[in-house]
Parts: structure tokens; sequence; C-alpha cells
């Protein structure tokens, strides 16, 4: 049960490798450790070439003022994207919810509102609070402006994602929760939907790092996010490069550990494939 | 109502029950009543209505005209009524069904609490008894996935049972078993019978149809072709149909010792149309 999970899927794909095997693994491996070491030269090089190491471009980074406002900007992202995400999966629960109801016209509104927050980009959503809420008098604090549109972008994706996921659970285990004498909405919350929701997490959790990525959409709104604060510090400092290569970094270590939480949720919830 | 009363009314009765899928007349006028403490056997062909008919006396599937009453109340059509009719009459299903997320003790005590509102306590308690009478105590803290086939069948026999049900049913409980599995979870069931459940029973083993039965009802396309005593169904039977259909097994005429007969004899038949007996003859 300890296994590793990527051992297991290798194993599903190939067989054992043999000697021969073995060996073309080994030497496919070393060539391209050294393709990636020539790739990282050159680049470093043609750095070094247009002066993209100059110690100006790098220098502020040792204060803190810089770290400190990277800091409130991650701040903002992380409030963003939890937030966003939040409403993303009560709200796509309950399209969910419709989708799969018995009434055919709520079925109907589900499967247009899916469509509709699915096939529409979320920049479109973020302008239409931007522009097009406040001239209705309604006041929006930022953090809101940004999350809302996130969250109904991914509404539609997480409501299909868990209704494969109800669809996956076996309909024996429905069946055998009736004969029991289970009411049909405790079957649903007892039975099926805790199956359902182990069967996506991975999915949910690729859903939510989209809405983390979709957040640095927050300057539009001018709410500090990661983004916003990075755009600053690069007029100010006039370093573009540098500044986005660290911002690159604290964005793929959110996201990787989102990754590895889904991993901790997937085995805390023992689930048996 | 006086027991004596209440004892001539049927646990299970179908009247005039008829069901079809779109052109598919799958029930045709079932009438059946099932009394208390009685095992009944529905045997026949593959498609001849076994599992609908099994299924349609829980309501899970719905039937076009006809009456089915449970105990002598008629099967409501929805809601908390059906829910508590279904929590009369247990059913323990081909592919087991166990609930995968829940380990064996909450597969158990899952519906005595959340239906009857037993508390805690008093349903683990219980479901230990019955898991130690099912013979399966030592695995309560297992998910389903980690027990053998006959194991899981034996606890969704003690889950059924957990909620003191009037009545059991048992659709094909050990098609899906291998066959050394087979026995372990076919004596079981027959220990419940000798305990006086009332139930209606599909399978496919013949030697064990003779041996628990009170009566087999034999079908065939939907309708009931022969009713009868285990004795007379398998030494004489009736119809044509039924004497093709026995053909096809190797019944042992004997009562044989519990757990002496094999099942592989319909499956090597089944495949190669002739008779390989696996049972001695008497
Ligand atoms: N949901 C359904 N929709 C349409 N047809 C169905 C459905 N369920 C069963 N049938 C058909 O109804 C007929 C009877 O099916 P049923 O499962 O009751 O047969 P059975 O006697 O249990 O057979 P087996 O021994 O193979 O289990 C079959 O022809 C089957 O294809
Ligand atoms: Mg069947």
């Amino acid at each position: 049960m300890k296994k590793s999970n990527r051992k297991s899927i290798q194993n599903v794909l190939y067989e054992n490798p043999g000697p021969r095997m073995r060996a073309r693994i080994r030497a496919a491996t070393i060539l391209s450790l050294f393709l990636l070491l020539l790739l990282l030269f050159f680049i470093v090089r043609q750095f070094l070439i247009t002066g993209q190491l100059d110690a100006r471009y790098w220098s502020f980074f040792l204060r803190p003022t810089t770290w400190r406002f990277l800091g409130m900007g991650l701040l903002g992202t992380v409030e963003a994207a939890a937030l966003g995400g939040i409403v993303a999966l009560v709200s796509g629960f309950f399209l969910m919810l419709a989708r799969i109801s018995r009434f055919g016209t709520l079925r109907f509104l589900s499967m247009i509102v899916t469509e509709f927050t699915r096939g529409i980009p979320t920049l479109l959503f973020i302008y239409f609070f931007f522009l097009v809420i406040p001239q209705f008098g309604i006041k929006m604090p930022p953090l809101w402006k940004i999350a809302l549109p996130v969250a109904i972008s991914a509404s539609g994706i997480v409501a299909e994602v868990l209704r494969s996921g109800v669809n996956a659970v076996p309909k024996g285990q429905r069946e055998a929760a009736l004969s029991l004498g289970m009411l049909e909405h405790v079957v649903f919350i007892k039975i099926i939907f805790p199956q359902a929701i182990r069967f996506v997490i991975p999915a949910l959790i690729a859903e939510l790092v989209i809405v983390v990525k979709d957040t640095s959409f927050a300057y539009v709104v001018s709410f500090p996010d990661l983004m916003q604060n990075a755009k600053v510090l690069i007029s100010n400092y006039d370093a573009l490069l540098s500044v986005y290569l660290v911002v690159a970094v604290i964005y793929i270590v959110i996201n990787y550990l989102l990754n590895r939480l889904s991993l901790f949720a997937a085995s805390k919830m023992k689930i048996e494939a | 109502m006086p027991d004596e009363i209440r004892d001539e009314i049927p646990v299970i009765e179908l009247e005039n029950v008829e069901k079809y899928f779109g052109d598919l007349h799958v029930l045709d006028n079932i009438n059946l009543r099932v009394k208390k403490g009685e095992v009944v056997v529905i045997i026949g062909p593959s498609g001849s209505g076994k599992s609908t008919l099994c299924r349609t006396v829980n309501r899970l599937e719905t039937i076009d005209s006809g009456k089915i009453r449970i105990a002598g109340e008629e099967m409501p059509a929805e809601g908390k009524e059906l829910a508590r009719i279904r929590s009369e009459v247990g059913m323990v299903f081909q592919s087991f069904n166990l609930f995968a997320h829940k380990t064996i003790l909450e597969n158990v005590i899952m519906a005595p609490m959340s239906v009857k509102k037993t508390p805690k306590a008093q349903a683990v308690k219980e479901a230990m008894e019955l898991l130690k009478r099912v013979g399966v105590e030592s695995q309560a803290s297992k998910v389903p996935a980690q027990l053998s086939g006959g194991q899981q069948q034996r606890v969704a026999i003690a889950r059924a049972l957990a909620m003191h049900p009037r009545a059991m049913l048992f659709d094909e409980p050990t098609s899906a078993l291998d066959p050394e599995m087979i026995n372990e979870v076919l004596d079981v069931i027959r220990e419940v019978a000798e305990e006086g459940m009332t139930m209606l029973i599909v399978t496919h083993e013949m030697n064990f149809a003779r041996q628990v039965a009170d009566r087999i009802i034999f079908m065939d396309q939907g309708r009931i072709l022969e009713e009868s005593t285990p004795e007379a169904f398998f030494e004489a039977p009736k119809t044509e149909r039924a004497r093709e259909f026995l053909s096809k097994y190797s019944v042992s005429t004997s009562r044989l010792p519990r757990g002496a007969y094999e099942s592989v004899e319909k499956h090597a038949s089944g495949v190669l149309g002739m008779r390989i007996s696996a049972t001695p003859e008497a």
C-alpha cells in the first residue's frame, strides 16, 4: 500500500526492463543531462553578454524591503486564490447538484451556466467585474473583484469534475445503501459523494492550480497580488528579467505545495484504487 | 394482531406483477407468496427475469402493474415509507457492493445507526457478533478491497442481517466468486436459513438449491413455469423447458454433507455443452 505511485504506474505501462533496456535507459539519461547542461550554459552566457547578471539587476534582492513587498504580494495571491478556490468549489458543487437533479429545468439551467463559465476566458469575467459591475453602483473590495471572476470561471469545470466523480461510483453502491433503507439524499451524502470526491482529488487540485494562476490578472482591478507587486518592483528598479524569474519560482513553489497537499489528502482518505 | 394471524400473512407477496423493458416482457403475470420462515429458490436460464423479480421486491426496479406486499403492507412508491419497508428486506448482491470507503465494521453499523438510530455502542456490539457469526470478525478494521470475495460476501450478509430484516433477498450471491470460496458463503446462507429467516434466493447452485429450498420456482421468459418441492422439481420436472435446463446441470440425488458439492460443473457444462459431474453419483 505504501508503494510510491510513480513506480506502480510505470509497472502498468511497461514491463520490467531487461539488461539491454537498462543500458539504453542509462545512455539516454546521460545524454539528456548533458544536453540540459549545455542549454543552461547558453542561457547563462546570453545573460552575461546582455548584462542581465549585472549586480544592479539583482542587488535589490538583498534588501529586506524587497522581500517584504514581495511577501505582501504573495499574501494577496494566497488570499485571492483561497477565496476564489473556496467559492469555485462551493458553486461548482451546487452546479453539479443541479446538473444531476431530477428536475429537467434545473439540469438545463445548470448545463447552460456550466458551458457559459467554461467557454468564456477568465480575463473577460475580470473586466466585467472591473468595468460593468461598478456601473450598477455596486461597490466591491478589489479582493472580491479578482476572486469572484476567477471563481466563476473555474466553477463550471469544478462542477464537471465532481459530476464525473459521481458517475464513476458504481451503481451497486447506491443500490446497496437504498436496500438498507437509507433515504436518497442520505445515500448521496454518506455513500456517493465521499467516494466521488476521492476519485477526483487530482483533477480538483489541477483546477485549483489554474485558480492560483488566474489570480495573476489581479493588476486589472489593482489588487496587490504577487504579480502586481512584481510589476512595481520592475518599474522601480528597471529589472524585468530578474524579478520575473524570482516570481516564477514563487508560483512554482505554491503550485508544487498544492500538489503535495493533494497527495497528502488522497493518502489520508484511504483510497483503494 | 395475534401472532397466528400474522404468521398467515405472507412475508413477501407478488400479485399479477407485470414489467416490461421496452418491448421485452420481463415479468409476465408473476404470482408468488413466501410465508414466514420459508426459503424459496428461483432458478431458470439466463435472461429469464430472475434478477428483475428479486429487485422488484424492494423496488430497486419499478413494476408496470400488479401489487407487491411485504408483511401485508403494499410497497409504497417513494419517500420515507419506501425506505422503511426496504429496511425490513435485506438484500445481498452478486457483486457484494460493500461501501468501498468504509471499514468492514463501519459497513455493518452504518445503516442501523443512520436508519434505525441505534446508539453506536450497541450497533458496534451487534455488528461484532454478526461478523463473528460469519467468521470475519478479525477483519473488522480493514476496508473491503483488502478482503477476498468470499469474505466480502459474508460481510454483506452480516450487513443485511444487522437491520433485523423480516426477509432476505439473494441475487446470485456466489456467481462472482472463485470456486473455492463458494461454499463458505453458501454455508453462511444455509445457517441463516436454518435459523428461520424468510428467504428468496436466485442461484445457479443446484445442489445448494436442492438442500436449502422449501420450494423451487422455475422461471423462463418472464414467467413462472413450475413451482414445486425440490424433490419433485429435480426428480420429475413437469415441463420440457425445465428438463432441458436441468440436463445442463448435474444434480446429486442424495443429500450431501455440507460443503461436499462443487459448482465447477455448471461452468464446464455450460461452456462445453456436455455433462461433467463433479459430484459423486449416488
Ligand atoms: N435495465 C434494463 N433495461 C433493459 N433490459 C434489461 C434491463 N435489465 C435487464 N434487462 C433484460 O431483462 C431480461 C431479464 O434480465 P434479468 O437480469 O432479470 O435476467 P436473469 O434471469 O437474472 O438472468 P441471469 O441468470 O443472466 O442473471 C434480460 O433479457 C435482460 O437483458
Ligand atoms: Mg441475474
